[in-house]
């Protein structure tokens, strides 16, 4: 679209308000990150891997002005970008009570992929909301069943709005709501545009014939209809606006399009915030999805900001990434060096961000190549499966927030899969014959770390591997050692 | 915040053998520790056993509703339970049987998860956590080398998260019994593995002086409780081969026993028959070591979800069941921990009282979950079924009152709230406005 700003224009928008607001508070803004922190991070958070020591090594050397622009624009445009958005993504939208949650993840995570590889958040959206059919036929309708059962229409209502309106509408569901404006016919108002759904009388139908709409059911004839806590008779009503007018059309038609109009006062908002919290750790607003007008913006005029240039856009996630990656203030560092809490909570520092059990994953995948099979777990569902069961807490989905105890430090330190014979072939490499211990540590850094020692380091390292057994052994306990740090489980 | 990685050598450690541990050891050293706080051990029967067929046998009910087997007397006077559950039968004077369980979920997934948790899951924006994690925070050690939850067998997983209440309550997950705890040693000999952890704090200093990361201190933190276990005497509790052969026969057969139905799934790969009565000794170990909550999954998921074939697979599995809980009980008993060990014998919900096909299906109406020690007054039944096992007609339960009942046993206050962080409202342990009338009969 000829009409949409450059997306490096829109990021010095972006630091214009970061920074007008920093010295408004007093603070001054950390330093730019170096390269090599730039690198990792971002590597992390487009494509959800560490780079490759290739990868590293190449952008390290590269002395051009524009590499990090260069770099950014490689990464969007990769296929992998699209793979890692939909691996968080399905966690977020697929229902955790399936029998077949394998089969329906791996569906998911292709389809939606594509879609964010290829498609504009608009689209995505009004596909998953407006799917019907079977799963096989259209990976779309996952969002919208849960085992084996279309999800409750109280249920779609809640998710509906905190994943596309950054609104947690679902305390309105039982009585009008404490803080914010909602009233239970806001919650209900927009639950009856899920009612068409129908609700097999046999469990297997979502399997058989998928989901169907029937356009002659209503709440008022909603199988169950008296079950719903709180439960209220209203008609579809847009949230904040007009009851649709009867009969019109499909409910979930009509409320996608609604949703994805450009004047839609919630919709690119939400994914203005949900993208700035991603990246930056910490969102607009904060929680992510509670974009509640008691809730208010930290940067009121930033969002409206970005909101504006993605609407502008089409609704282009890719354009949104693009403009918040090239702005200095996701570039900087997140060493404090003296700096305050404010300068973090003004966005003039980056936080430091844990790894998920994807990133974890797919890293050691990228270090040691595929992860060693270890006896005592059981991987019936698949080796990335069941690592991201065991290491995911799909309680949790805050990105700063680190949560692994005893159980996971056990296997990360003792399963093999950290180290072990993955260990061989990475030293064995990083060995080849006539490499001298500075180099040896160097690639060793590289691969693992996405950066060179420091002359302290390369000191210390030098003398620790001197007193092994051997310089395999040496090389082999330093790797180790690289993967247990708070600096490999974090994205700094 | 740790200042230092713990650094006592594994070297040393691993060579001591004193079985002494926990909380045994501190009362032999005459530690002033007031009363032994309460551990509880949850067995969990995963796919809902049928209550008609456990513990509200119907005698007078026709027989498609009766199904094959008898009721059978107890040690307490008109108290029957099935034929099935022989030697449990002698010990009823200690249990109390809760057979006006009466729930609203009847999916395995959403029974399970309520169950655990107290509350229904639906997709919202709070992360429940499981029982045992409530315990955990509630009455365990922060201090100490063992953790506060420990999960035995394949338990249902997504219902045993700590949820808000975090890594520290997360579960230690032993997933056969026999083969003990996995990943609980270095693969590096022991003298390189502290070499490799004394460099590793170096990095560690390092990071945080120029960081000043929470993440990165709880990083530390958890390496550093993971390597106190590791280094721990307590982590014996997880070794089945410290205890004497006759004991571990006690507990039921270590060997695969005859429980596959014909075309039916029973023990999933890596699940072991036969395993639950080890799990239960490994329970028994834990709890004598000071641990408060251990949950010991058996079925893994698939065993007394008997849509076929319910005679023959609930037979077996009520034996094996049976031969576990009743050494569990005896010998809790016999070291007198059982005053102070509640254990609960519960699934996520009862069965049709229809048999149809020669199945039972799911049932959460009308069930039964049976509670053991604990200081309970046990020999007698709370709550009543009518003539088909099919409503409560007595002291219905529900699941908040479950939950309730059990934390008020252990000397936790169901009521008190937790602030999860991002949730701008308090949520009580249990949520429930109603009194738990049940509790009074038992305590």
């Amino acid at each position: 679209m000829a009409a949409v700003p450059d997306a490096s224009e829109t990021a010095g928008l972006i630091d214009q308000q970061i920074e007008a607001r920093l010295a408004k508070e007093n603070v001054s803004p950390a330093e730019l990150a170096d390269d090599a922190e730039f690198l990792r991070r971002v590597y992390l958070d487009l494509h959800g891997v560490v780079p490759t020591h290739e990868q590293a090594r190449r952008f390290l050397a590269d002395s051009r002005q524009d590499k990090r622009a260069r770099l950014v624009e490689e990464l969007v445009a990769s296929p992998r970008y699209g793979e890692h958005l939909a691996d968080i993504w399905q966690h977020e939208l697929i229902s955790p009570l399936a029998d077949d949650r394998q089969k329906r993840s791996d569906i998911f995570r292709k389809f939606l992929a594509d879609e964010f590889n290829n498609k504009t958040w608009d689209q995505i959206a009004s596909r998953l909301l407006t799917a019907s059919g079977r799963m096989e036929q259209n990976p779309a309708v996952i969002y919208l069943i849960e085992g084996r059962l279309p999800r409750s229409v109280p249920d779609l209502t809640d998710l509906t709005s905190r994943y596309f309106l950054g609104l947690r509408l679902s305390c309105a569901q039982c009585h009008d709501h404490p803080f914010a404006n909602w009233k239970q016919q806001d919650f209900w108002g927009m639950a009856a545009f899920f009612a068409q759904i129908q609700t097999p009388k046999r469990a297997k139908q979502v399997y058989e014939k998928g989901v169907i709409d029937d356009r002659n059911i209503t709440l008022a004839t909603l199988r169950d209809a008296a079950k719903p806590d709180g439960f209220m008779l209203c008609s579809p009503k847009f949230l904040g606006g007009p009851e649709l007018s009867e009969g019109r059309t499909n409910g979930r038609a009509a409320l996608a399009s609604w949703m994805t109009a450009p004047d839609n006062p919630y919709f690119a908002r939400a994914a203005v915030n949900r993208a700035w919290w991603r990246l930056f750790g910490r969102g607009i607003v904060n929680p992510v999805d509670d974009m509640d007008e008691a809730n208010p913006p930290t940067h009121p005029q930033l969002l409206d900001l970005l909101a504006q240039r993605f609407i502008e856009s089409g609704f282009d996630l890719k354009y949104l990434t693009r403009a918040i990656i090239l702005s200095r203030a996701y570039q900087r560092t997140s060493r404090p060096d003296g700096g305050s809490d404010a300068q973090m909570a003004h966005f003039g520092r980056m936080s430091i961000k844990v790894l998920s059990a994807g990133q974890l994953y797919d890293s050691l995948e990228t270090i040691f190549g595929p992860p060693a099979k270890v006896s005592g777990i059981d991987a019936r569902a698949g080796a990335r499966a069941e690592f991201i069961q065991f290491f995911g807490d799909t309680a949790d989905i805050d990105p700063i927030a680190y949560r692994r105890g005893i159980p996971h430090l056990l296997r990360q330190m003792n399963s093999g899969q950290f180290g072990g014979k993955g260990t061989d072939a990475l030293v064995s490499r990083v060995m080849t014959s006539g490499s001298s211990p500075d180099a040896i540590a160097s690639e060793l850094f590289l691969t693992i770390l996405s950066r060179q020692p420091t002359p302290e380091e390369l000191d210390r390292i030098k003398a620790y591997v001197k007193h092994c057994d051997s310089p395999q052994s040496g090389w082999r306990e330093v790797a180790w050692v690289l993967m247990m740090t708070s600096e490999f489980s974090l994205n700094h | 915040m740790q200042p230092k990685l713990n650094r006592r050598s594994f070297l040393a450690s691993a060579v001591a053998g004193a079985s002494l541990s926990g909380w045994l050891a501190r009362l032999a050293a005459g530690a002033p520790d007031g009363p032994r706080p309460k551990s509880c051990i949850l067995l969990w029967m995963a796919g809902g056993p049928s209550h008609i067929d456990t513990f509200d046998p119907k005698p007078e009910a026709p027989a498609d509703i009766r199904g094959e087997f008898s009721a059978i007397e107890t040690s307490i006077s008109g108290i029957r339970i099935s034929e099935h559950f022989p030697r449990f039968a002698k010990l009823m004077q200690h249990a109390a049987i809760l057979r006006g369980m009466s729930t609203l979920e009847s999916d395995h997934k959403l029974a399970t998860y309520n169950l655990h948790t107290g509350y229904r899951n639906r997709g919202g924006v709070v992360a429940y956590p499981s029982l045992g994690a409530i315990v955990a925070n509630e009455l365990g050690k922060h201090d100490v080398a063992l953790p506060n939850f420990v999960t035995i067998g394949h338990g249902p997983t997504e219902a045993l998260s700590a949820g808000f209440l975090g890594p520290d309550n997360q579960p230690l997950a032993v997933n056969d019994p026999i083969r003990g705890l996995d990943f609980d040693a270095p693969t590096a000999a022991p003298k390189q593995f502290d070499r490799q952890i004394a460099l590793l704090d170096e990095f560690e200093d390092s990071f945080r002086d120029i960081y000043h990361s929470a993440a990165g201190e709880a990083h530390r933190s958890s390496i550093d409780r993971a390597v106190r276990l590791m280094n721990a005497q307590q982590k014996q509790a997880f070794d089945l081969s410290r205890e004497p052969q006759n004991i571990r026969d006690m507990y039921g057969p270590r060997s695969r026993v005859a429980v596959r139905p014909i075309g039916g799934k029973m023990a999933g790969a890596g699940e072991r028959a036969g395993s639950f009565g080890q799990g239960c000794l490994m329970a028994r170990r834990l709890v004598e070591a000071g641990v408060p909550f251990v949950e010991v999954t058996m079925g893994d998921g698939v065993g007394w979800d008997t849509h076929r074939d319910n005679f023959p697979r609930t037979r077996a599995l009520s034996l094996e069941c049976d031969i576990a809980m009743s050494a569990l009980v005896t010998d809790l008993k016999e070291r007198g921990l059982l005053d102070t060990t509640l254990v609960v014998w519960t699934g996520e919900f009862g069965r049709t009282p229809q048999c149809t096909g020669g199945g039972r299906n799911h049932w959460s109406r009308a069930w039964s979950s049976v509670m053991i020690g604990g200081g309970i007054k046990g020999g007698q039944i709370v709550g009543r079924t009518d003539r088909d096992g099919a409503e409560v007609v007595d002291r219905p339960i529900s699941v908040p009152d479950f939950l309730a009942t059990i934390c008020t046993i252990l000397g936790i206050d169901y009521k008190r709230k937790n602030h999860p962080p991002g949730i701008n409202r308090p949520i009580p342990i249990v949520d429930t406005s109603k009194p738990v009338n049940v509790m009074t009969q038992l305590l």
